[in-house]
């Protein structure tokens, strides 16, 4: 419904901004369009903006001598706010899956460059002509090595499930994506029948697990601290949150079965300033060897399958693409159509009492 | 004279009080009859406003006592002390009205309401504001919100009246009548009364003794007339009224020689030898006298009742005199002779 | 307004309309995009959305209520103390606005999780058994909001603690008021105006907040300004966003309005 809208409004402000993003856009099939002084990216910042400099920003200054300016964070709001206005900062922005898929259809990205970008090493999902798939990362059980010992984690999510078997505090996200599907995987659901979600059962499988939950969060980083500070024992996470405390010794583990799949993009907005050297800058994303830096520093590996092969050994059992036949994939399509409504249910279900 | 010892009503004996470096109050002693007001007079700066917050309990002073009818009040809080006082800006409470402010301190007490109605009435009747009670203080003039203080400082009937500085707000004329005013009310009233000022004229209306404060230490206590006539020291002769004071030696009894050389006819039997200072007020001049002085007119004012000259004359003496208005102002330059008897002459 | 006076109060109205208003004004368009009220009767219509206005007016009442309760009294020794202390409480006081929310957030975990410095402490003590669940829950939510948006409160109150005659508080001890009587006669009545003016600033503070409660409240506690959030951010709904916010806007004028009302009367009739 909310696509439709999208569609409306843009239609209104196509009429001042064509003019502009008509002359942008062929521009750059022909001959190397000038180089700008800069070219804004911008991503979610911390520890990731961190390993994209080392692992690409800093090739891509040395190489084309353009200075990577770098903004955070990443918020659809603003890209649309930027689209319908003209006035585009971002040559390249981070952006959410279901976003990225909503973003395309409202007609609020550029094209990318098959010339440019060479996807051919990219599993088929993964080559969206709007959307560049930078890494992919995923949703696991983090737990707390000295409770759980010798493998005496929850190791799927109906264990998840089950307080009598696994006792112990207990934290999730606070958000409908994911925690609908590992309700439904521990109520008997096979992976690969998820999708369209089943309010219903997803709903009343949580009610189960509500009161054992201690903290809802809301920021990548609550689960890791609050398995540090053993605020919890178990927690679900994005998995490079585990991987940056376990390098630094902290005893927490991660069970990688039933974990949710998402893929990190990227695009480029529509109306962007330098939309050719964003182009280049996805390719520079695209490396195999780059994305191997960018992997070892923050567990999120890229999508270009090659790049598992430049990594260091030690660090593969930490890369979510080693398990990828045990995991599934969220529908960022799904969520694209359903997640208003999905949202609304979530916040409706938060303040039931109980 | 009047406050003997026995009748002391409040009694001051060796407060001392010190903030940091500064010497506030050095061992004060003073006492004051009851139905007594009794004037501290002094400088800014003299100790006289610590002097009054030690009695009114808002200091705690390092040492000595405080007593009011031989009742040790010196560590009491203000709130049990029963002291009425009226601040420099009256320190009315401006939300509330003019009953309301009167009669504060009677609900303090706790005293019951038909009571406190027909007591603000009378003490409002007495400072004459009548049919102002419901005003707030920003709705009066200054004259009328120090009455009000005054009705708020006076309406539980206090053992003690402390007023500090309460005229300095007002216009002269003002602050003529709202001084008889208090004189009157305290002495209808028999209040025991302390007064704090460093105007020294308002401290001749109004006082029956004055202490003359000066660095923390009282200079003089006397009643008025005394404290004009006949000051103890340099400090109290310049500073209560206009004078000319001058340092000399006894050279014989009856004379002084001053340290310019000049010598005078005085009344004192100080012996030869005495350093002593000399005290001529402006008024005592006449045409001629014992001594006579022949100078020449450096500045002249007239000052309708009176011509206010100064003189310069022979041997550097440099003399402020007063002489009744008669005849024409006497131009600079003039030479001018005048005369003053030895009894007229203070020797201290 | 007379010519002269409207003139040096140009640039400041231009300011206020440029970056005020005019967002304003937007805003109230968007949410009636379709010349429809439909947004409007969801936002007032579904339980969803009254549940979340009636928390979050129920957490900035508390927040204000906690705040002048511990507001009041530093405010107060702040304005009557010495200078040196009064500069100790305001870097004291200031400091959480000068730090990030997500530090401020952490210390506060730090300090009250379960295995934290509040609980550990009580536990060796052997005063409980087991921590108390200070975090995670509406107690968090309201041990950092009233953190955060203390300054709001004491600065004001301290304003209007300064602002009080020393003389006028000496005559009335002078007259015989007890500390008690002190307070309640003289300072009480004569701070309203910065009990008033702290006590609105903390409350729409208060509406607006997100990330405090999200944090320290383990999701449970939901205010508006999440879901409108979410509807700017993630939904893209911003039509409904702006009815919310609308409300929101309309719902905070009226509390200023009635609170304003309520002191000025108290102001008069405090005799």
């Amino acid at each position: 419904m909310d696509i439709k809208r999208l569609h409306r409004r843009h239609a209104l402000s196509l009429l001042g901004g064509a003019a502009a993003v008509g002359a942008a856009g062929p521009a750059f099939a022909q001959a190397e369009p000038a180089k700008p002084a800069q070219l804004v990216v911008n991503h979610s910042g911390g520890s990731m903006g961190t390993a994209m400099r080392k692992a690409f920003f800093n090739g891509f200054e040395k190489k084309y001598g353009i200075k990577v300016v770098e903004t955070s964070p990443v918020d659809f709001g603003k890209l649309r706010a930027m689209v319908d206005s003209g006035n585009v900062e971002w040559d390249l922005t981070e952006i959410g899956g279901q976003d990225a898929i909503r973003a395309g259809k409202a007609n609020l990205l550029e094209k990318i460059d098959p010339k440019v970008v060479d996807r051919s090493k990219y599993p088929a999902t993964a080559q969206n002509p709007y959307v560049f798939a930078s890494s992919v990362y995923t949703t696991i059980i983090g737990f707390r090595n000295d409770v759980f010992k010798n493998g005496s984690q929850p190791k799927s999510w109906a264990d998840w499930w089950d307080v009598k078997k696994f006792p112990g505090a207990r934290s999730m996200r606070n958000h409908p994506t994911d925690n609908l599907e590992f309700a439904l995987i521990a109520d008997g659901v096979p992976k690969d029948k998820l999708y369209p979600i089943d309010f219903d059962r997803a709903f009343k499988k949580l009610d189960q697990i509500k009161p054992h939950i201690t903290v809802w969060w809301s920021t990548g980083q609550q689960p890791a601290q609050l398995l540090l500070d053993k605020e919890v024992v178990l927690a679900t996470g994005w998995n490079g949150r585990f991987y940056d405390i376990i390098k630094k010794g902290a005893p927490v583990g991660i069970e990688w079965n039933e974990g949710s799949l998402k893929q990190g993009s990227f695009a480029i907005p529509r109306g962007a300033k330098s939309p050719y050297w964003a182009n280049k800058m996805l390719a520079e994303l695209a490396v195999p060897q780059q994305q191997a830096v960018y992997a070892s520093e923050l567990g999120y590996p890229g999508l270009n399958l090659e790049s598992l092969n430049f990594v260091d050994p030690k660090v593969k059992p930490f890369l979510p693409t080693a398990y990828l036949d045990q995991q599934f994939w969220v529908s960022d399509q799904w969520y694209a159509e359903n997640g208003t409504k999905a949202a609304e249910l979530w916040n409706a279900w938060m303040l039931k009492k109980g | 004279m009047s406050a003997s010892a026995g009748s002391a009503d409040l009694l001051i004996e060796g407060v001392g009080k010190r903030f940091g470096e500064v010497v506030a109050l050095d061992h004060v002693s003073l006492q004051v009859a009851q139905g007594e007001l009794l004037t501290i007079l002094g400088p800014s700066g003299s100790g006289k406003t610590t002097l009054l917050k030690v009695v009114a309990g808002f200091e705690t002073p390092d040492g000595g006592r405080v007593t009011v009818g031989g009742a040790d009040i010196t560590s009491l809080p203000p709130a049990k002390r029963d002291i009425g006082m009226v601040f420099q800006n009256y320190a009315l409470f401006p939300h509330l009205s003019v009953a309301a402010n009167v009669a504060f301190p009677l609900e303090m007490r706790n005293v019951a309401k038909p009571e406190i109605e027909r007591r603000v009435g009378e003490a409002l009747a007495m400072v004459e504001l009548k049919g102002y009670e419901a005003r707030l203080p920003r709705q009066l003039s200054g004259g009328q919100q120090q009455r009000v203080a005054l009705a708020r400082a006076i309406v539980f009937d206090p053992r003690l009246l402390l007023l500090d500085e309460p005229f300095g707000a007002l216009d002269r004329k003002l602050r003529e009548t709202m001084q008889l005013e208090v004189r009157r009310l305290q002495r209808r009233l028999g209040l025991t009364t302390i007064f704090i000022t460093h105007d020294q004229e308002e401290a001749l209306v109004l006082s029956d003794r004055i202490a003359v404060m000066n660095r923390g230490t009282i200079q003089q206590i006397a009643t008025t007339t005394e404290i004009y006539e006949r000051p103890a020291n340099d400090f109290v002769a310049d500073f209560v009224g206009e004078s000319n004071i001058f340092h000399g030696t006894m050279s014989a009894p009856g004379t002084v020689t001053l340290d310019g050389g000049r010598a005078l006819q005085v009344c004192s039997d100080k012996p030869a030898g005495t350093k002593v200072g000399v005290l001529m007020r402006p008024e005592r001049f006449a045409g001629s006298g014992a001594n006579a002085f022949t100078g020449e007119v450096i500045e002249s004012v007239y000052l309708g009742t009176s011509f206010k000259l100064r003189l310069a004359c022979e041997g550097g003496l440099e003399l402020l005199v007063r002489q009744p208005a008669r005849g024409a102002l006497p131009a600079a330059g003039t030479k001018v002779t005048v005369g003053i008897d030895p009894e007229s002459i203070h020797v201290f | 307004m007379t010519g002269r006076g409207f003139l040096p109060a140009l640039p400041a109205l231009i300011l206020l309309f440029v970056f005020f208003l005019f967002p304003v004004v937007r805003m109230l368009g968007f949410s009636l995009e379709g010349g429809t009220l439909d947004w409007y009767a969801k936002a007032l219509g579904e339980q969803l959305y009254l549940r979340v206005f009636w928390n979050t007016f129920e957490i900035a009442l508390l927040v204000t209520f906690f705040c002048l309760l511990l507001g009041y009294p530093l405010g107060f020794l702040m304005a009557t103390t010495t200078p040196f202390w009064a500069t100790v409480g305001f870097i004291f006081v200031l400091l959480p606005l000068w730090t990030s929310v997500l530090v401020r957030t952490y210390a506060w975990m730090v300090l009250l999780g379960r295995n934290g410095v509040f609980n550990r402490t009580l536990m060796e003590a052997g005063i409980i058994s087991d921590p108390i669940p200070l975090l995670h829950n509406f107690t968090g939510v309201l041990i950092g909001m009233v953190h955060v948006l203390l300054p709001y409160m004491v600065l004001p109150i301290y304003g209007a603690v300064r602002k009080v005659d020393p003389a006028i508080p000496a005559a009335a001890a002078g007259l015989g008021a007890s500390s008690f009587s002190i307070f309640r006669r003289i300072y009480l009545p004569l701070t309203l105006n910065g009990i008033f003016a702290g006590s609105v600033l903390v409350f729409v503070l208060s509406l607006g907040f997100f990330i405090t409660p999200a944090l320290l409240g383990g999701g449970r506690v939901m205010m508006i300004a999440v879901l409108i959030e979410q509807q700017v951010r993630e939904a893209l709904n911003w039509p409904f966003a702006a009815a919310l916010s609308a409300v929101l806007l309309v719902f905070t004028f009226a509390v200023y309005a009635l609170a304003q009302r309520f002191t000025r009367t108290e102001t008069e009739s405090a005799r």
